[in-house]
C-alpha cells in the first residue's frame, strides 16, 4: 500500500477532544459522585435522624443530668432518707471493728492453709498414685501398702508464714488442712452475718433513693450518655420472624423506647419556634404502659400501627403513604384501629378502659344496629347459631325417623328369618338402632336448651313491629317515618330517606300485619307519683328525657321526651310492668306466632313464659320475650300505671293532631310495602310479622378494612377525593365529619368510611338509579365523635397476617373477663354500677346525684363484686334480684335504695358468664368453697356483742334489721344476709377500710386500727376484751356470720329501738323494706311488720 | 498534560469522597452545650405593706321572709340532744347566717403562707360548730367530737379526695387538711342523716362567715380592685366589685332573695 500523506486536517491529530472528555469525565464523576451520595444518604435519610439525634438527645440527656443531681440532692435532704443513711451508718459502724477483725483472722487463716496446702496437695499426689497402683496391681498389692503406710507415717514439716515450723504425718497433715478450712467457711459465714445489717440497710437506702427519684438517677443517666455516644449509625430493627414482623420504624424514631419522657418540644434545637421534623420523630412512645404489655420485641410497630415498617428509603413510603402500599399509618384520630388486629374479640380492651375510641365504636356498632344489616365476626351471633341448631333438630329429626323405618323393617325380617342366628342378628341391628334414637332424643332435649338461652339471649335493637297496632298512635307512624331523628334526636332509628309512597306502603304493611290481640285496659295513674318514680328508680340509667341542657339520663335507650304522642297508654303499662312480655309467642321451627287456638287444639292453657317455652304444637322452643333488653324493675301494675300516666304527659302536640293515615288499612299497599320493608332491611332491627327470617340486606364488615381500595365505591368522586375536593354539602351531614370538609386529598379507606358515615348516600351522587338501584344504607345521624369511633372500627377491621397465637383468644380466666364484657355492654349495667375508678356510670353524671344524700342513694360500686360475694349467692341474685318468689316488689339486698335492681331474665348461659366475669375480675378461684366460720363460744358471743352494740360501733345505726320503724332509716344491708351472701374474708376487710373497697360509702373507716400485728376496735372497748390477743376484725366477721334474726333483735331491742319483726330478709321471707315508707303510692300490698 | 490531569479527575474526588465518608464518625462529636434549665421563677407577688392595708366588712340580708326551718327528728340517737332545727336558713329579723363570703378575685398571683394553727370543728349535740367554715387550702382542721355517741365525719368534695372516717366519744381529734380550692364541700355524717356542714376551702387568708347578724368582716387586704362572692349553701352565689383605697374600710352589703328556695 502506497503511504498516503496524512492529511493536513486529520481530526485524530488536529481535533482536540478534550472538551469531549471533559464533559464525559465531568459526567461520569457526577454520576458516580451522586451514585456514592446515595447509597450512602439519599437512599438512608435514616442516618441524618440518627445523627441528629446523638446531638439533640446528648444535650437534653446533660440538663435532664443536672436537674437528676438536684432532684437526687432534694431526696437525699429529706429526713427519711437521712434516717435510712443514719441507720446505714450507725450498721456499718457497729460491724466495723468486728468485720475488720474477723477479715484480719481470715486473711491470717488463709495465709497458714496456703502454707500447709503447698505440702499436702504434693504428698496426697503421691498417696493417691500409689493407692491408684494398689487397685490395680493386685499381685504386688501387699508391697505397695506397706510402702504407702511407711510414706503416710513420714512427716513433712509446713513452714507457716510467721516462721513457724510444724512436722506432720499424713493423717495429721490431713485434719490439720481441713480443720483449717472449716475454720475459715465458719469465719467467713459469721462475717456475713456481721455484715447482713449493713447490706439490709443499704439495699432500703437505695430502694429509697429509687423509689424517690421521679425521673431517672443520675447514675442511670450517666449509662445513656454512654450508650448514645457510642452508637453508631445503622438500621434498629425488630425482626419477628414467627410473626413475619420486619419493623426498622426505630432507624429515625430513636426515642420510641428511651426510658424517659421525650416530647417534640424537649427534643427540638434551641430557640427553634416549632419542632421540626426530627425532634417529632423523637418523641417517646406516648404511652409507656401499653410497651410493657406488647412488647415490641414481640409485636414490632406495624401491627398497630401500620404503614411499612420494611421501607427505609423516605418517610412517606416507611409510613405507608403511597399508592401501592395498602396499609398506610394510621392517623392520629384513628390510631386505636391497630387494636382491632388482635382485640377484635374483645368489647371492653382493658377492664379498665375509659374514653378509648375503639371501644366506643364497638359500642356502636352494636347498639345502633349496624349488626342488624352488617353480619360481622362475633356480633349478634346467636341468630346464626338458633338457624345452625334449627338445622342440626331437622337433621337429627330425619335420621330418627330413618332409623325408627329401619328398625321396624329389620325386626319384620327377623320374625321371618330363617334361621335364628339371622333372627337374633337382625334383632340385635334393630335394637341398635332404637338405642341411637334414644340418644338422639337426649341430643335434642340439650339443644332445646340451648336453643332456649339463646333464644333469651338474642335481642333486636328495635321494637318489636307485630305490636304495632297495640302500642302506637296510628297517625303518627308515617310521621315518624319521614325522618326519625326530627321527631327524636339522637335515636337509634336511621334516616331512610323514604318517598311519600314508600312510607305508606311501608306503614301500611306494618299496620296490616301486626297483632290485633286485645291488651287489658288499665286504670289511669298519678302522675305525680309516677314522675318520682321514673326520677328515682332508674330508669334515667338507660333512658334520657327532656333536650338540649334540660336533658338528664343515659343514652343507651331512647329519649321519652315526646312519648306522650305516640304511645298508648295500656300497652305502656303493660311494657312498664315487664317489657319482656309478649302479645304472643313465635315458633322459629314452623315460622308462625302462636295463638290461643293453638293452645286450645291440645287443650292446654294459653300460658307462655321462660318456664312454658315449648311450642304446643310440636314441642320446640318458643320465642317467649319481647327482644329487647329492657328489664322488668319489679314494679306493681299501680307503679307501672302511675310512671305510664306520667310518661304520657310527655309530649309537645296532642297525638289527636297527627294528620289522618287512613291509607294505611288499604289493602292494595300491603304487598307493596312488604317489599319496601325487604329493600331496607327493617327486620334486621325489628321483629316483623312474616319477614322473620330475613337475611342481612348489607355487605359484610368483618374485613372492610382490608378490602382494596378499588372495590370501595367511590362512584363519580374517585378524582374529587385524589385532588381533595369535598361532595357533602348539606351542612348537617358536612358537621359530621370528624375533620370538617376536606381540606387534603381522601382517597383512602379513611376518607370513604368517614363521607359514607356521614352522608351514606353520598355516593349516589350525580347518578341516575332508580329507587331500587339507590344505596339503600339510612343516615345514622351520627355525631363527629361517634363517625370517628366507627371509622376507626372499620380501619381496624382487617384480615390479619399475624399468626394465630397473636390473636388475643384467652383460654383462662381473662376469657370469663373478655365474655362478661359482652353480657356488661349488652344490658347497660354500666349505666348504673361502676366497675373500676374512673368510669362514671351514667346516674353518676345526674345532677340529681350531685347532693350529698342522693349520692348515697347511687347503686354499689362493684370494684370488688367477685371477693365480696359468694357466687352461687350471685347468681340466684342476678336471676332474680328481690331474692323473694313473692315479695318481689323490692331490692332483696339493698332495700333501702330507692333505684331498683332489674330482673333482666339472663339465661343459664349469661347467668354462668357474668359470674365468672366477677370472679375472675377479682382473681377469685371458682367453684368457690366457702371458709368455714369457727362457732364462738358463749364468752366469746357476748365479747363481740358487746361490741357489735357498743355506742362506738353502732352497726344497727345504719344497717337495716327487718324492723319497719328501724328500716326508714337505715342506709345499708340487713346483717342476716352475710352468711349466704359475703365471704368472710372480704368483710374483714370491709370493715377494717371500705373506703379502700369502695371509695365514698356511708360506711366509715377508722373504725380498727392495726397495733402490734393485731386488729382492735378503735373505740373504748368493753372490759371483757382484757388480754383479749386475737383480731377484734375477726371476732365481729365470726359473730356477724352467725347472727341469728332472735340475737339481732335481741341486741336492736337492747340498744332502744323498737322491736324488730321477726322476718329476715333472706329468700322468701317477705319483710318490709325502706322504700314502702319512702314511696306512699307504690304497692298497695302487703304494709308494716309481721 | 492537559488529559491526564483531567483523568486524575475522578480518582481525585473518589479519594475525596472517601475521606469525607471517613470523616463523617468524628464530626460533630462536640456537643451542643446546654445551658442549666432555670428553675420556673416563682410568680414574684407585690408584697403586702401592712401601713396600707384596708379592710371590707358589711351585712347581708335575705330579702323577703325566712322559711320556717323544718324540724329534726333526732329521736333515733337517745344521746343527741340539742336544738331540733335545721340550719339550712338561719336568719335573724332579716339579716342572714352562715355566709360564707370571700375574695374571688383580685388578689393576682399573690401566694400565702398556710396558717400553722388548725381550723376546729366541733360536733357536740349532734351538731356541726360551725355550721359554715372557712379554711386555707392546706390548713389542717382539726375535727372533735364532744357527743356521747358516734360520729363519722364524710366529705363529698368535687375537687378533693373523697374520705369517711368514724370518730367514736372521746376519741383523739381527727386532723385532715384540703388540698384544693372547693367552695361549699359538704360533710356529713351518714349515722345523723340531718348533720350537715360545709367548709369553704381558698387559697388566701381574706374570707369570712356571717354571724348570727348577718355581719362580717375581712380584714388585712391590700389596696386593690377585687371581686367579692358571698356564697350560701342553699342561695347560691353573688358577686360583688369592691376597690380598696390604701387604709380604708371598706362597706359591701349584700342581700340574697329568699325566694327559689
Amino acid at each position: 500500500m502506497p503511504d498516503k500523506p496524512v492529511p493536513d486536517n486529520d481530526p485524530i491529530v488536529t481535533k482536540s477532544y478534550a472538551a469531549h472528555y471533559m464533559i464525559a469525565v465531568t459526567l461520569l464523576t457526577a454520576s458516580l459522585l451522586w451514585a456514592l451520595w446515595d447509597e450512602a444518604f439519599g437512599m438512608r435519610p435514616w442516618k441524618a435522624y440518627q445523627h441528629e439525634w446523638k446531638q439533640r438527645y446528648t444535650a437534653f440527656l446533660k440538663s435532664a443530668s443536672s436537674k437528676s443531681d438536684v432532684s437526687q440532692k432534694e431526696v437525699e435532704g429529706s429526713s427519711d432518707y437521712q434516717k435510712l443513711k443514719q441507720d446505714l451508718d450507725q450498721a456499718t459502724q457497729q460491724a466495723t471493728p468486728h468485720v475488720r477483725d474477723l477479715q484480719k483472722q481470715i486473711g491470717d487463716l488463709s495465709a497458714k492453709i496456703l502454707a500447709v496446702q503447698s505440702v499436702f496437695t504434693d504428698r496426697r499426689a503421691y498417696v493417691n498414685a500409689l493407692t491408684y497402683q494398689i487397685e490395680t496391681n493386685p499381685s504386688s498389692k501387699q508391697s505397695i501398702q506397706k510402702d504407702l503406710d511407711k510414706y503416710k507415717a513420714q512427716t513433712a514439716t509446713v513452714e507457716y508464714p510467721d516462721g513457724s515450723k510444724q512436722p506432720y504425718n499424713f493423717e495429721q497433715l490431713e485434719e490439720t488442712y481441713n480443720s483449717l478450712k472449716d475454720q475459715r467457711a465458719k469465719l467467713n459465714a459469721e462475717l456475713g452475718d456481721t455484715l447482713k445489717p449493713v447490706t439490709q440497710a443499704k439495699a432500703a437506702l437505695d430502694e429509697y433513693v429509687n423509689d424517690h427519684m421521679v425521673d431517672l438517677t443520675p447514675a442511670q443517666i450517666v449509662g445513656l450518655e454512654k450508650k448514645t455516644e457510642d452508637l453508631d449509625p445503622s438500621i434498629q430493627q425488630i425482626n419477628v420472624a414467627e410473626a413475619n414482623i420486619v419493623d426498622r420504624c426505630e432507624s429515625c424514631h430513636m426515642g420510641a423506647r428511651e426510658p424517659v419522657k421525650l416530647t417534640a418540644a424537649s427534643m427540638s434545637e434551641k430557640g427553634a419556634k416549632a419542632p421540626d421534623d426530627f425532634a417529632k420523630a423523637f418523641v417517646s412512645h406516648p404511652n409507656p404502659a401499653l410497651l410493657q404489655v406488647h412488647d415490641p420485641d414481640k409485636f414490632g410497630c406495624s401491627p398497630c400501627h401500620q404503614g411499612n415498617g420494611r421501607a427505609t428509603t423516605s418517610i412517606e413510603k416507611a409510613h405507608g403513604n403511597y399508592e401501592h402500599w395498602l396499609w398506610p399509618l394510621y392517623t392520629k384520630q384513628n390510631l386505636e384501629a391497630g387494636c382491632q388486629t388482635c382485640h377484635a374479640a374483645d368489647m371492653m380492651l382493658v377492664s379498665g378502659d375509659v374514653g378509648w375510641t375503639i371501644s366506643k365504636g364497638k359500642d356502636l356498632f352494636r347498639q345502633r344496629g349496624c349488626m342488624g344489616c352488617h353480619r360481622y365476626e362475633g356480633y349478634d351471633k346467636e341468630p346464626e347459631e338458633l338457624q345452625s341448631l334449627n338445622q342440626q333438630i331437622k337433621q337429627l329429626e330425619g335420621e330418627r325417623r330413618d332409623n325408627t323405618k329401619q328398625s321396624a323393617y329389620l325386626m319384620k325380617r327377623a320374625d321371618a328369618a330363617e334361621s335364628n342366628d339371622e333372627a337374633n342378628k337382625l334383632n340385635d341391628e334393630a335394637v341398635g338402632l332404637r338405642v341411637a334414637n334414644s340418644k338422639i332424643d337426649g341430643r335434642l332435649q340439650q339443644i332445646d336448651f340451648r336453643a332456649h338461652s339463646l333464644m333469651q339471649d338474642a335481642k333486636k335493637v328495635g321494637p318489636n313491629l307485630k305490636d304495632a297496632r297495640l302500642k302506637l298512635n296510628k297517625n303518627w307512624i308515617p310521621v315518624w317515618l319521614k325522618k326519625p331523628s326530627e321527631f327524636r334526636p339522637g335515636t337509634k332509628m336511621p334516616n331512610f330517606r323514604l318517598t311519600d309512597a314508600q312510607i305508606q306502603a311501608i306503614s301500611a304493611y306494618i299496620w296490616q300485619s301486626g297483632f290485633t290481640d286485645s291488651l287489658p285496659h288499665q286504670k289511669p295513674g298519678n302522675a305525680d307519683h309516677g314522675k318520682e318514680l321514673f326520677e328515682t328508680r332508674g330508669c334515667l340509667a338507660c333512658h334520657s328525657i327532656g333536650e338540649g341542657d334540660d336533658l338528664q339520663g343515659g343514652t343507651f335507650s331512647a329519649n321519652l321526651t315526646r312519648v306522650g304522642e305516640k304511645a298508648n297508654y295500656d300497652y305502656l303499662v303493660r311494657w312498664i310492668h315487664n317489657a319482656r312480655e309478649r302479645t304472643r309467642p313465635y315458633c322459629p321451627y314452623e315460622k308462625k306466632d302462636i295463638g290461643p287456638e293453638d293452645y286450645a287444639k291440645k287443650n292446654l292453657p294459653y300460658v307462655f313464659d321462660l318456664a312454658h317455652s315449648k311450642c304446643p304444637n310440636d314441642g320446640h322452643e318458643l320465642q317467649v320475650q319481647n327482644m329487647t333488653v329492657m328489664p322488668s324493675l319489679r314494679l306493681s301494675v299501680e307503679d307501672a300505671q302511675d310512671i305510664a300516666t306520667y310518661l304520657l304527659t310527655q309530649k309537645k302536640q296532642e297525638p289527636s293532631t297527627y294528620a289522618d293515615a287512613s291509607f294505611m288499612d288499604d289493602p292494595k299497599l300491603k304487598d307493596e310495602g312488604q317489599k319496601w320493608i325487604r329493600h331496607y332491611g327493617c327486620a334486621g332491627c325489628h321483629e316483623i310479622s312474616g319477614m322473620e327470617d330475613e337475611g342481612r340486606i348489607g355487605t359484610e364488615l368483618t374485613f372492610e378494612g382490608s378490602k382494596p381500595i378499588e372495590r370501595l365505591d367511590f362512584a363519580l368522586f374517585t378524582e374529587g377525593a385524589e385532588r381533595g375536593k369535598e361532595p357533602i354539602t348539606n351542612p348537617e351531614d358536612l358537621a359530621r365529619l370528624p375533620e370538617g370538609p376536606a381540606k387534603a386529598p381522601w382517597y383512602d379507606h379513611k376518607g370513604f368510611f368517614e363521607h359514607k358515615l356521614a352522608e351514606p348516600e353520598i355516593y349516589d351522587k350525580g347518578m341516575v338509579k332508580s329507587e331500587t338501584e339507590a344505596l339503600r344504607m339510612p343516615n345514622l345521624h351520627l355525631a363527629k365523635d361517634q363517625v370517628q369511633a366507627l371509622t376507626t372500627f372499620l380501619l381496624g377491621s382487617q384480615e390479619s397476617g399475624l399468626p394465630a397465637n397473636y390473636q388475643y383468644r384467652p383460654q383462662d380466666t381473662r376469657r370469663d373477663i373478655q365474655e362478661g364484657w359482652w353480657i356488661v355492654t349488652k344490658y347497660n349495667c354500666v349505666g348504673c354500677h361502676q366497675f373500676f375508678p374512673g368510669q362514671d356510670s351514667s346516674l353518676m353524671k345526674m345532677k340529681k346525684y350531685q347532693d350529698a344524700d342522693w349520692k348515697e342513694q347511687l347503686p354499689p360500686k362493684l370494684y370488688t363484686e367477685g371477693a365480696r360475694v359468694n357466687p352461687e349467692w350471685l347468681r340466684r341474685f342476678l336471676a332474680n334480684p328481690s331474692l323473694s318468689d313473692t315479695d318481689t316488689n323490692r331490692n332483696g339486698v339493698r332495700a333501702y335504695l330507692k333505684v331498683r335492681m332489674p330482673t333482666f331474665s339472663l339465661s343459664d348461659d349469661e347467668q354462668r358468664k357474668l359470674v365468672r366475669f366477677f370472679q375472675a375480675l377479682s382473681q377469685q378461684p371458682l367453684p368457690y368453697i366457702p371458709q368455714s366460720v369457727p362457732t364462738l363460744t358463749s364468752k366469746e358471743t357476748e365479747m363481740a356483742r358487746s361490741l357489735f352494740s357498743s355506742t362506738a360501733a353502732p352497726c344497727l345505726k345504719c344497717h337495716a334489721t327487718g324492723d319497719a320503724q328501724h328500716d326508714a332509716h337505715a342506709t345499708a344491708p340487713n346483717f342476716l344476709l352475710a352468711k349466704e351472701r359475703l365471704k368472710p374474708d372480704w368483710v374483714e376487710r370491709w370493715i377494717t377500710d371500705p373506703q379502700a373497697i369502695s371509695p365514698g360509702t356511708s360506711m366509715p373507716s377508722g373504725l380498727f386500727n392495726h397495733v402490734n400485728g393485731q386488729w382492735v376496735f378503735a373505740g373504748p372497748t368493753p372490759p371483757s376484751f382484757q388480754g383479749y390477743t386475737q383480731d377484734h376484725t375477726k371476732l365481729l366477721v365470726d359473730y356477724i356470720f352467725q347472727l341469728t334474726p332472735e340475737e339481732q333483735r335481741r341486741v336492736a331491742s337492747s340498744m332502744g329501738r323498737s322491736t324488730a319483726s321477726n322476718s329476715a330478709p333472706a329468700s322468701k321471707k317477705p319483710s318490709v323494706g325502706a322504700t314502702r315508707h319512702a314511696l306512699p303510692h307504690s304497692g298497695a300490698s302487703a304494709g308494716g311488720s309481721r | 498534560m492537559k488529559k491526564s490531569r483531567l483523568a486524575i479527575l475522578p480518582l481525585l474526588a473518589l479519594v475525596g469522597l472517601l475521606l469525607l465518608a471517613g470523616c463523617n464518625k468524628k464530626e460533630n462529636t462536640e456537643q451542643s452545650s446546654s445551658a442549666p434549665a432555670s428553675a420556673p421563677a416563682a410568680p414574684t407577688a407585690t408584697p403586702i405593706d401592712p401601713a396600707t392595708v384596708g379592710s371590707i366588712s358589711g351585712a347581708v340580708k335575705l330579702d323577703g321572709a325566712a322559711p320556717k326551718p323544718s324540724k329534726i327528728d333526732m329521736s333515733q340517737d337517745p344521746a343527741c340532744k340539742g336544738a331540733n332545727e335545721a340550719e339550712t336558713i338561719v336568719s335573724d329579723k332579716g339579716n342572714l347566717a352562715n355566709v360564707f363570703v370571700y375574695v374571688k378575685d383580685g388578689l393576682g398571683s399573690r401566694t400565702f403562707d398556710v396558717p400553722k394553727d388548725p381550723v376546729v370543728l366541733d360536733q357536740s349535740g349532734c351538731r356541726y360548730h360551725p355550721h359554715v367554715l372557712g379554711v386555707m387550702a392546706g390548713q389542717t382542721v382539726q375535727i372533735k367530737n364532744d357527743d356521747p355517741t358516734t360520729h363519722n365525719i364524710h366529705p363529698t368534695p368535687k375537687d378533693n379526695r373523697e374520705w369517711n372516717e368514724s370518730q367514736p366519744p372521746q376519741a383523739a381529734p381527727i386532723e385532715k387538711n384540703f388540698a384544693r380550692e372547693e367552695i361549699m364541700l359538704p360533710v356529713k355524717c351518714n349515722q345523723h342523716p340531718w348533720m350537715k356542714m360545709y367548709v369553704n376551702v381558698v387559697k388566701s387568708p381574706f374570707y369570712a362567715v356571717t354571724d348570727k347578724d348577718g355581719k362580717y368582716e375581712i380584714k388585712g387586704l391590700p389596696p386593690g380592685d377585687y371581686t367579692i362572692a358571698f356564697v350560701h349553701e342553699k342561695l347560691g352565689e353573688q358577686t360583688q366589685k369592691v376597690t380598696v383605697a390604701p387604709k380604708e374600710s371598706k362597706t359591701a352589703d349584700q342581700s340574697f332573695k329568699a325566694g327559689g328556695m
